[in-house]
Parts: C-alpha cells; sequence; structure tokens
C-alpha cells in the first residue's frame, strides 16, 4: 500500500466533496422515501432510462454535446417516471419487479440501439455516467440550483410526495446527479444513510442520515488520496463503513429496523 | 493549498535534499511511451505512467493522486488521435496545468507520425470513425523510432541544460532499435502474408510492418457485442483462410478469442500490446521480442 499524500489537495479533492454534498442533500430526503416505497433499484432504472434518452436523441441528430443532451436525458427520465408512477398506480404489488424489467429493457435496449449506430458510440453509453473526481465547480452551479429547487419543493410539500410528484422528482435528482458521481455512488447516497438511520424518526432521522452520508464521502475522498485508490468506489466502501459505525450510537440504533421499521420498510411492496 | 499543513520539518527536509536543478517530471499516459521516455532521459527526468498494461486505455477510472501527477507534469507524453479522448481532457482541465495543456508541454505521439486508416472524407456512415487514424501505433517499430526522435528533441527543448545527454541517448537508443529491427524482421520472415483474426483493430500498425494480413474481427465496434450473423461468418473466413491465429490483447476478455478457437481449430494467442502485457515485454525491446515468438509459436 502505497501512502500518496499529494493527493490530499484541498483544490482537487474540493469539487468532489462539494458534488458529494450537493448530491447528498436531495438524495438523504428522497432515499428515505425510497426504502419506505421499497423500491431500491429505480435509481439505476431511471439513470438507464436517461441513457436511453440520449442515444434516441442522438438517433434524431442531436449533438451529444451541449444542451441538448440534458434535455433529452431530463424528457426520457420524466417519461420513465411517468410510466413507473402509472405502474406503481396499477399494479402496486408488482412496483418492485416491473422496476427490474424496466431497468433490463433499457439497458438492452441502447445495446439494441447502438448496435446498428453508425457512430459505433461506446461512449455513448457512458455519457451520462461521471465520475466524482473529474467535477468541475461550472458543473456544480446547475446541479445546486437544481437541488435547492428540488429541496424547497419537497420542504413546502412537507416531505410528503404522492405518486406522481415523488417519481418525476426523483427523475430529475437522479438525472443530474449519475452525471456528476456515478451510479454507484448514487445508489449509496440513496440507500446507505436512510438504510442506517431506518430506526428513527423525524428530524433526528434526517439529521443523522446527512451526518453519516457527509463523514462517508469525506473520508472516502480523504482515504482515496492517501491510499491511491480510486475515488467513487472508495465513497461506496466508507459510506457503509460509516453507517456500521453509527450503529455504535444508542441513538441510532435504538429502535432497530430488525423490529420497528421492517412492516414500514417492506410493506409497501408486500 | 493543502488541505493538511504539511510538518515544517518535513518541508525543511524537502527543501534541502532538492537539487539545485529540479528534475524534468514526465506524465505518460501509456506504459510504451513512459519506457521510451526511460530510454531516452534515463534518470534525468522523472517519469509517472498513468495506465497499465492489463487495462483499456480507452476508459480509466479517477484517482486523486493521477490529478495530482498531472498537476506537477512539465510535459505529458501520450497517444492521442482520440485514443484517450474519454479521460485525458477531464485530467487536463482538473490538474489546472496550463504548460502541459498545450503546446511544448504536451507531445502526441500519434501526431509525429503517418497514422492508418484515416478517413478520407468525415462520413460518419463508415462506422466508429477516428478522424485522426487508428491511434495504436506503437506496434510498428519504425513509427516508435519516429516517436523517438521527435521525443528527443521535444526533451531538449524543455530541459536544455541535458540536451547533450538527450542527444546521446538518443543515438544510442537508435543503434540498438534498427539492429533489433533488423533481428526482429528477419526472425519474422515466415509470417509475411500469413492472415490473422484479431478481437479488435489494435494490430494494423504491426501487421502492416511485418506484411501480414487481418482478415476479420471477433468486435469490430467497441463495447457493441458482434452479432451472430456476423460470428458465423467470421467463423466460415477463418477456417477457409488458412488463418494464423486469432489474436487479442493482453487486457481483453479471452473468451471470444477462445470461442472462435474452439469452432476452427485455429489458435487463439494473447499479445502484450504494451510495455507491462507479460512477462517478457519488460521494456519496448522485450515487447517486440514477445510479440513476434509468440507469433511464431502460433506458426508451428
Amino acid at each position: 500500500m502505497t501512502f500518496d499524500m499529494e493527493g490530499l489537495d484541498i483544490s482537487i479533492l474540493g469539487p468532489a466533496c462539494v458534488a458529494g454534498l450537493i448530491v447528498l442533500s436531495t438524495h438523504v430526503p428522497l432515499g428515505k422515501q425510497v426504502l419506505s416505497r421499497g423500491i431500491i433499484f429505480i435509481d439505476l432504472a431511471i439513470a438507464q432510462i436517461a441513457g436511453l434518452g440520449v442515444i434516441l436523441a442522438q438517433y434524431l441528430g442531436i449533438d451529444e454535446h451541449g444542451f441538448g443532451v440534458q434535455i433529452a436525458a431530463a424528457v426520457a427520465a420524466l417519461a420513465g417516471a411517468g410510466l413507473l408512477s402509472w405502474t406503481d398506480r396499477r399494479w402496486p404489488e408488482y412496483q418492485e419487479p416491473l422496476i427490474g424489467t424496466l431497468f433490463v429493457l433499457a439497458a438492452t435496449g441502447g445495446l439494441l440501439l447502438l448496435a446498428n449506430n453508425p457512430q459505433g458510440g461506446e461512449h455513448l453509453k457512458d455519457l451520462l455516467v461521471g465520475q466524482i473526481l473529474w467535477v468541475s465547480y461550472a458543473q456544480l452551479i446547475p446541479a445546486a440550483l437544481l437541488s435547492a429547487a428540488l429541496l424547497v419543493f419537497m420542504w413546502l410539500r412537507r416531505g410528503r410526495l404522492a405518486g406522481l410528484w415523488f417519481y418525476g422528482l426523483f427523475a430529475l435528482a437522479i438525472t443530474a446527479s449519475v452525471q456528476l458521481v456515478g451510479v454507484y455512488l448514487v445508489f449509496a447516497s440513496l440507500i446507505v444513510p436512510a438504510l442506517a438511520t431506518a430506526g428513527m424518526r423525524g428530524r433526528g432521522r434526517l439529521a443523522a442520515a446527512y451526518a453519516i452520508g457527509a463523514a462517508g464521502y469525506v473520508s472516502g475522498l480523504m482515504l482515496s488520496a492517501v491510499l491511491d485508490l480510486p475515488s467513487g468506489a472508495l465513497i461506496v466502501w466508507t459510506l457503509a463503513g460509516c453507517a456500521l459505525l453509527a450503529q455504535l450510537l444508542p441513538a441510532v440504533r435504538r429502535s432497530h429496523p430488525a423490529q420497528a421499521a421492517a412492516e414500514t420498510v417492506f410493506d409497501a411492496s408486500a | 493549498m493543502k488541505l493538511f499543513a504539511i510538518p515544517a520539518l518535513l518541508l525543511a527536509a524537502g527543501l534541502v535534499s532538492m537539487p539545485a536543478q529540479a528534475k524534468l517530471k514526465v506524465f505518460a499516459c501509456e506504459p510504451e511511451w513512459g519506457s521510451l521516455v526511460g530510454e531516452l532521459a534515463g534518470d534525468k527526468v522523472d517519469v509517472d505512467v498513468g495506465t497499465s498494461a492489463l487495462q483499456d486505455v480507452h476508459q480509466i477510472e479517477a484517482k486523486p493522486s493521477l490529478i495530482a501527477k498531472v498537476r506537477s507534469a512539465d510535459l505529458i507524453v501520450c497517444t492521442g488521435a482520440e485514443l484517450e479522448v474519454g479521460w485525458l481532457p477531464q485530467l487536463i482541465r482538473q490538474s489546472g496545468n496550463a504548460k502541459i495543456a498545450s503546446g511544448a508541454g504536451s507531445f502526441m505521439a500519434a501526431a509525429q507520425v503517418k497514422t492508418l486508416e484515416k478517413p478520407s472524407a468525415l462520413d460518419r456512415a463508415n462506422g466508429d470513425v477516428h478522424p485522426d487514424g487508428n491511434p495504436h501505433i506503437q506496434m510498428d517499430p519504425r513509427r516508435v523510432l519516429i516517436v523517438a526522435r521527435t521525443l528527443d528533441a521535444r526533451l531538449a527543448q524543455l530541459d536544455p541544460a541535458n540536451a547533450a545527454v538527450y542527444q546521446q541517448r538518443l543515438a544510442d537508443f537508435s543503434k540498438r532499435w534498427l539492429a533489433a529491427m533488423t533481428r526482429w524482421k528477419a526472425q519474422a520472415a515466415s509470417l509475411k502474408g500469413r492472415k490473422v483474426v484479431v478481437h479488435h483493430i489494435s494490430w494494423v500498425y504491426l501487421w502492416d510492418w511485418l506484411g501480414m494480413q487481418q482478415i476479420g474481427a471477433l468486435e469490430p465496434k467497441p463495447g457493441v457485442p458482434p452479432t451472430s450473423a456476423h460470428l458465423s461468418s467470421l467463423i466460415a473466413l477463418t477456417k477457409s483462410s488458412g488463418t494464423l491465429a486469432i489474436v487479442r490483447a493482453a487486457y481483453q476478455d479471452p473468451k471470444p478469442a477462445e470461442w472462435l478457437s474452439e469452432r476452427t481449430g485455429v489458435p487463439a494467442v494473447s499479445l502484450p500490446l504494451t510495455v507491462g502485457g507479460d512477462a517478457q515485454s519488460k521494456d519496448l525491446f522485450g515487447l517486440f521480442d514477445s510479440t513476434i515468438s509468440k507469433l511464431l509459436g502460433a506458426a508451428k
């Protein structure tokens, strides 16, 4: 194991850290809902659908760089969200398998489209998958504005988001965050803090989840610099590590999910 | 600004041990260019290599140290021709190092030589278009020598104090390289005109140099799985053409090549593609020694 202090540089880790905190700001409260609805793979499905939207847009001749891509991704993600919101009402008991099916359809649909794409376009599939270290401050401004708008909206609705609103907000948040930090981190930011605090209630839960998420990102970035390991992958592990450590606190563990929250976690999909 | 205050002691020690003139810092995107810089500059420069032979250089995982290395570099030596398009632009932007963003600090090997498969007209209907041609130039020793000469001139330009050393090392390298080229050509004489099937089109320069012929590819478009129609025609073609070998790079999945090998009886061969791709490829000389001996092994 090599120790590399060179990478411990605020100008290298700073933008990545801010990106992580922006992603956490919306994903922690959304993750709580995802967990209580029991649809944990929805973020992967939405990200895949947004990617499919970009591939389709290219077919229609929209430039792969620039604003058109964002519109295409957002429109596709919102369409996917609309579909999922409808299936949620129509067949609530099958929502999770339907999300899984939509995920593989979107992923393989992209492959089928690219197979005959004259441009080949290996990178198209990865267009919407960011790596946290490549984030620049300029990229963070629109993401921060979007997150602020989403947070204000959630606050106005007091955190209660019914069907279509939830899926729509979720789709926009995911499409933005996947481009900043990649799918693994999006999944971890949504699920891990919410899962670690599943036994808690109210504002305390939100605060604890934010603290776990922030600790995970900061320690992951610093460790990845010192140990010279890929940042995104390591943050997933430090997030999980911080979530486990938090279980040592009686306040977090008090009513463990295994007892108190088991029904709320799994009822929605049962 | 450092995130952590470096202990004053360390800093002082660093200042004391620093030589009168700091060494030129070179960041090489691929091992073959790191190795070439080593041949030309020896211990006159510090070289960091961004990727290893066992990974696909089209895409890499971002590590903080990578940005730190590019930030402190005086010269980057990369392939160019869009090979690193998926990560190098971001890396340069994140590093904020204007020295290597363009101009003398940025050396692109493919830009120094004539590339193959360069489309005459930019027609997107022709498939995966690389406007600058096929970037995998390191498998042609003639082109490596041209790159060595221009790279040496660049080193001398950036570090004039050591220009004489670079010049002398280039002369030495050229002599050894030309002798090795004659030897390789003689060893590979029996390979001339032989046909190969490849995993991906990473070898066009090797075939061009050795006079070999590539008759098909398992994965014509990178990242897109081949169709069954393509595979069945490839089986027929491989069988009927007296194919010498099915060639893949060390980092590529062995399954497709072995699949085709099983159905055609043509041996599958894994070639290093760059320095470090196998045990024998410790430097550029070993890279070609190993490549030719593996191809000859398939011919037996």
